[in-house]
């Protein structure tokens, strides 16, 4: 068993110190307790080690921590022995996806709309480039054929052809189970049916989507629409590192060269029309709207579009990256030039759509573009920055001049405590909330007629990972008996009051366009997971412990499925 | 030993005090899991981005230096960066700090002067009925967890009476200023306070009424008492006017200490009802492992304990000639 030593941190050394030592201690404490095999005519190997199961606590997570319970019992009955660890959010995410010590990581991912193309979630999170402390690929699934068609994904052009490519990667992560997903959790936001005649619920994110505020309708005496999120946005400067309620008030004031619709797909917003993409794939041209202006009047040009690209290039630590393969930019009237270094399919929904344009004459004079902001906040978007008090509430108006003029006038985001918002819902002080009620609670809210349901669908999941690093979970067929042993459809029917719908994929049932729903299964079923430990040879000791096969060599374990021979 | 040498030995221990308490922070902070990056490891497009930040932030260099780094901060007075929020920490706090004292205050206000003069006449009608309910009551205000009292009151005054809004400082959507007079001095201000302030209230009520009537019992006992009932003075201006000023000795240190504490804010008052408070904050702070604003608002709290203790051991001198200095 080997442990990730950090050398730049000598306090998380010491931690870790401590926590091999746990692990030592543990492992010759197993030792004095072995089987006594004499008694039990089977011939076994060694006990299956314990598995160290990390998911969230109740007051992280309560419909996980459920979860968590629910799986360490399906194990315990099916004879491993669990070491449950109940972590809050910052802990697990240290411990599990930094320190990557954990075997079994029960966690999730947010969908956002730049998640439905596929790209993140086949790429990104399974390739073998990114399985280092902190990385995506937190299980350390390092499959090279895997690895093929996931960069055959990334640079294929044509729809079709990456479309059957998706499909198979999908099939291929089913049967590997190097994660077991779980559920899309979705959700159901409450809005005041009174003071809003229409919401617009975005995939992914409810009330908080962008085509909610654009397309939100209220009444025709309200004026003022307030939204409630369970917390405040910690900085509205994109040059900083961000979290996803951040971003989603952020490109309320900004403009992008390209929007993502609802369907995940850029469409042209500031610029005129598709990309002018060049055979080769390496030149991108945008022709950009011509007298669109900044909130302080200023018109937008496209050289203002060239020092954001460069500004983001140079600090962005979120968006650098999509940048990286830019050679050149150049600009010709109203056209601006991408020169890319080789062609990528991905250029248009991560650089194009994600990449805010800043005002040039109020960000060059700003020396630290990471630390500084302009503080009124100055963008083209369809909202102006009007004021803002953190814990307190952020003011943003309609700004009239933009090409697309939300239906809101002004809009009021208020953060605070979950329970005091619901109950700003039920006694009509907010408008719309972005944080979805308790089981209980949306039984309540729903016998107010006043009150509205905005249901919606989920891009990201509930997961659980395996950590491949340690050998016990190199082989596949250990992994797949383990996933059986997670109940999903009792997640979403009895934790979740059916919220959410369950998943085998990574990619949600919701984006039709590259869900594969036809790939192995996996559903809370026990029996299925011992027949597949008893097909791979694993044996029980007199006790219901499980043991490995006699023959057991850890150098000789099967770790893919979907790898021929 | 002089008043003079007194005070100045009680200031060394203060800061004796204080620096303990700091460094105290400073570790216990560091042992927790995690950083102010955690929060963000999946936003960062790989692990270089995440250690530059924590380069950025000096949490690569040996503990020892960053304790040395942050104490010569400390004594510029300065409380650093928030790591989150990339702007000084007292700009951060100083508003949610505000909004904590105006809440905790008021409702300190209600508590002492409700609760002393309720338990100085618990201790004038010792035996009657009224001091066994009052009793009783007191009792029950003291074992009601915060957070209960205040969902309490939210179900009788917002939902069934419409009386208060149910949370926040002030109506959505209204002037932001920072400007103390038009933020905290008009009507929608008040509605906005009387809820969370009437909770701390009855929270904090018990304490002095209890105290009162303890002390009460004793100074009853004293014979100025039976003189003055002799000499015919009514019976109102005997308890308040004799009884009760005698009885209030040991409510100045208890008074003193709860608004030192009171300067931490109630995480669950301000939570209950969304007050934009520094109690919130301190817990959000530590959560996300913001190690300069929690510093800074534990710090806030402890030194207000500290220093408020320190000033009721002072005014003892004055006020009870008696107390020596040794």
């Amino acid at each position: 068993m080997s442990y990730a030593v950090m050398t730049s941190n000598s306090r998380r050394r010491f931690l870790q110190t401590i926590g091999a030592a746990g692990a030592v201690g543990t492992a010759a404490l197993a030792g004095c307790f072995g089987v006594d095999d004499d008694e039990d005519d089977v011939e076994v190997g060694d006990e299956v080690p314990e598995l160290q199961f990390v998911f969230p606590t109740s007051g992280s997570n309560p419909d996980r921590n459920e979860l968590g319970g629910f799986i360490s019992e399906n194990l315990e009955e099916l004879g491993f022995e669990v070491d449950r660890q109940e972590l809050d959010f910052d802990p697990q995410i240290q411990q599990a996806t930094v320190d990557l010590d954990f075997g079994l990581n029960l966690s999730g991912w947010g969908g956002t709309p730049e998640r439905i193309d596929p790209g993140i979630f086949l790429y990104d999170m399974h390739h073998s480039s990114t399985t280092g402390e902190g990385g995506r690929n937190g299980a350390g699934y390092e499959n090279p054929d895997y690895d093929e068609i996931a960069e055959a994904i990334m640079a294929e052009t044509d729809q079709e052809a990456r479309r059957e490519l998706v499909m198979e990667a999908q099939e291929w992560l089913a049967m590997d189970q190097s994660r077991c997903y779980i559920a899309n959790e979705g959700g159901v936001h409450p809005y005041n049916a009174e003071r809003l005649e229409s919401v617009n619920p975005g995939l992914g994110e409810g009330l908080n989507g962008f085509w909610n505020f654009m397309e939100a309708e209220p009444a025709d005496d309200v004026d003022q629409v307030t939204f409630g999120y369970s917390s405040d946005i910690f900085s509205l400067n994109p040059m900083q590192d961000l979290t996803t309620p951040d971003r989603q008030f952020i490109r309320l004031l900004y403009d992008p060269l390209y929007r993502f619709d609802e369907g995940g797909i850029p469409t042209p917003w500031l610029a005129v029309d598709e990309p002018d993409v060049s055979d080769d794939g390496t030149t991108f041209t945008v022709e950009i709207r011509e007298g669109h202006t900044f909130h302080d009047g200023e018109e937008v040009t496209t050289e203002d579009v060239k020092f954001s690209y460069e500004l983001f290039a140079e600090y962005s630590p979120t968006y650098a990256t999509y940048l990286s393969g830019v050679e050149d930019i150049e600009t010709d009237g109203n056209e601006i030039i991408f020169q890319l270094e080789e062609p990528d399919a991905t250029f248009a929904s991560n650089a194009l759509g994600q990449i805010y344009v800043f005002p040039m004459h109020i960000w060059e004079d700003i020396d630290d573009p990471v630390n500084e902001d302009d503080e009124d906040y100055i963008g083209s978007g369809p909202f102006q920055f009007d004021d803002w008090e953190r814990e307190v509430e952020m003011q943003l108006s309609r700004f009239d001049d933009h090409f697309e003029p939300p239906n809101i006038e002004r809009l009021i985001r208020v953060p605070g405590d979950e329970d005091a918002l619901v109950d700003n819902i039920e006694s009509y002080e907010i408008d719309m909330l972005g944080v979805n009620p308790t089981t209980t609670q949306i039984d309540r809210l729903e016998d107010d007629e006043n009150i509205g349901m905005a249901q919606f669908d989920a891009v990201g999941h509930a997961f659980m990972n395996y950590n491949m690093r340690r050998d016990h979970y190199k082989d596949v067929q250990l992994r797949r008996a383990i996933s059986h042993c997670v109940p999903k459809t009792e997640f979403v029917e009895e934790i979740r009051g059916g919220q959410g719908s369950v998943t085998h994929s990574p990619i949600a049932p919701a984006i039709e366009e590259w869900h594969n729903p036809d790939v192995d299964e996996f559903d809370g079923d026990l029996d299925a997971a011992r027949e597949t430990l008893e097909d791979a040879g694993y044996v029980w000791d007199s006790d219901g412990r499980i043991h490995y096969p006699p023959d057991w060599d850890d150098d000789d374990v099967q770790m893919f499925l979907s790898v021929d021979g | 030993m002089g008043l003079r040498e007194y005070v100045i030995r009680r200031v060394f221990q203060l800061i004796l005090t204080l620096w303990t308490l700091v460094t105290l922070l400073f570790i216990l902070f560091r042992m927790v899991p995690g950083d102010p990056t955690s929060r963000f490891v999946m936003d960062y497009p790989s692990d270089a981005e995440r250690q530059a930040r924590i380069e950025e932030l000096g949490l690569n260099e040996p503990l020892y230096i960053q304790y040395i780094e942050y104490m010569g901060q400390l004594l510029q007075g300065e409380f650093g960066d928030s790591a989150h929020y990339r702007q000084p920490v007292s700009e951060i706090i100083f508003p949610l700090f505000l909004n904590t004292i105006v809440l905790m205050f008021t409702a300190l206000i209600i508590a002492y002067t409700v609760g002393i003069l309720f338990g100085a006449a618990m201790g004038w009608f010792r035996g009657s009925r009224f001091e066994r309910v009052g009793i009783i009551a007191t009792l029950v205000a003291r074992a009601s967890p915060e957070f209960w009292i205040g969902i309490i009151l939210v179900w009788i005054f917002v939902f069934q009476l419409g009386l208060f809004p149910r949370s926040g400082i002030g109506g959505y959507g209204g002037e932001l200023t920072m400007n103390f007079v038009d933020r905290y001095i008009n009507f929608d201000f008040l509605r906005h306070l009387i809820l969370p302030a009437l909770t701390g209230a009855i929270v904090y009520l018990a304490t002095p009424a209890l105290l009162m009537r303890n002390t009460m019992l004793e100074v009853l006992k004293a014979d100025f008492v039976e003189i003055k009932q002799a000499e015919g003075l009514p019976e109102r201006t005997v308890l308040y006017k004799h009884a009760a000023r005698n009885s209030i000795l040991p409510l100045v240190t208890v008074a003193a200490i709860a608004t030192g504490a009171a300067m931490g804010g109630s995480v669950i008052i301000e939570t209950v009802f969304n007050w934009p408070g520094v109690g919130r904050e301190m817990v959000a702070s530590v959560s996300r492992n913001d190690y300069p604003v929690a510093m800074a608002a534990f710090l806030l709290m402890g030194t207000s304990v500290i220093v408020m203790n320190f000033v009721a051991d002072i005014l003892y001198l004055y006020l009870d000639p008696r107390v020596k200095y040794e």
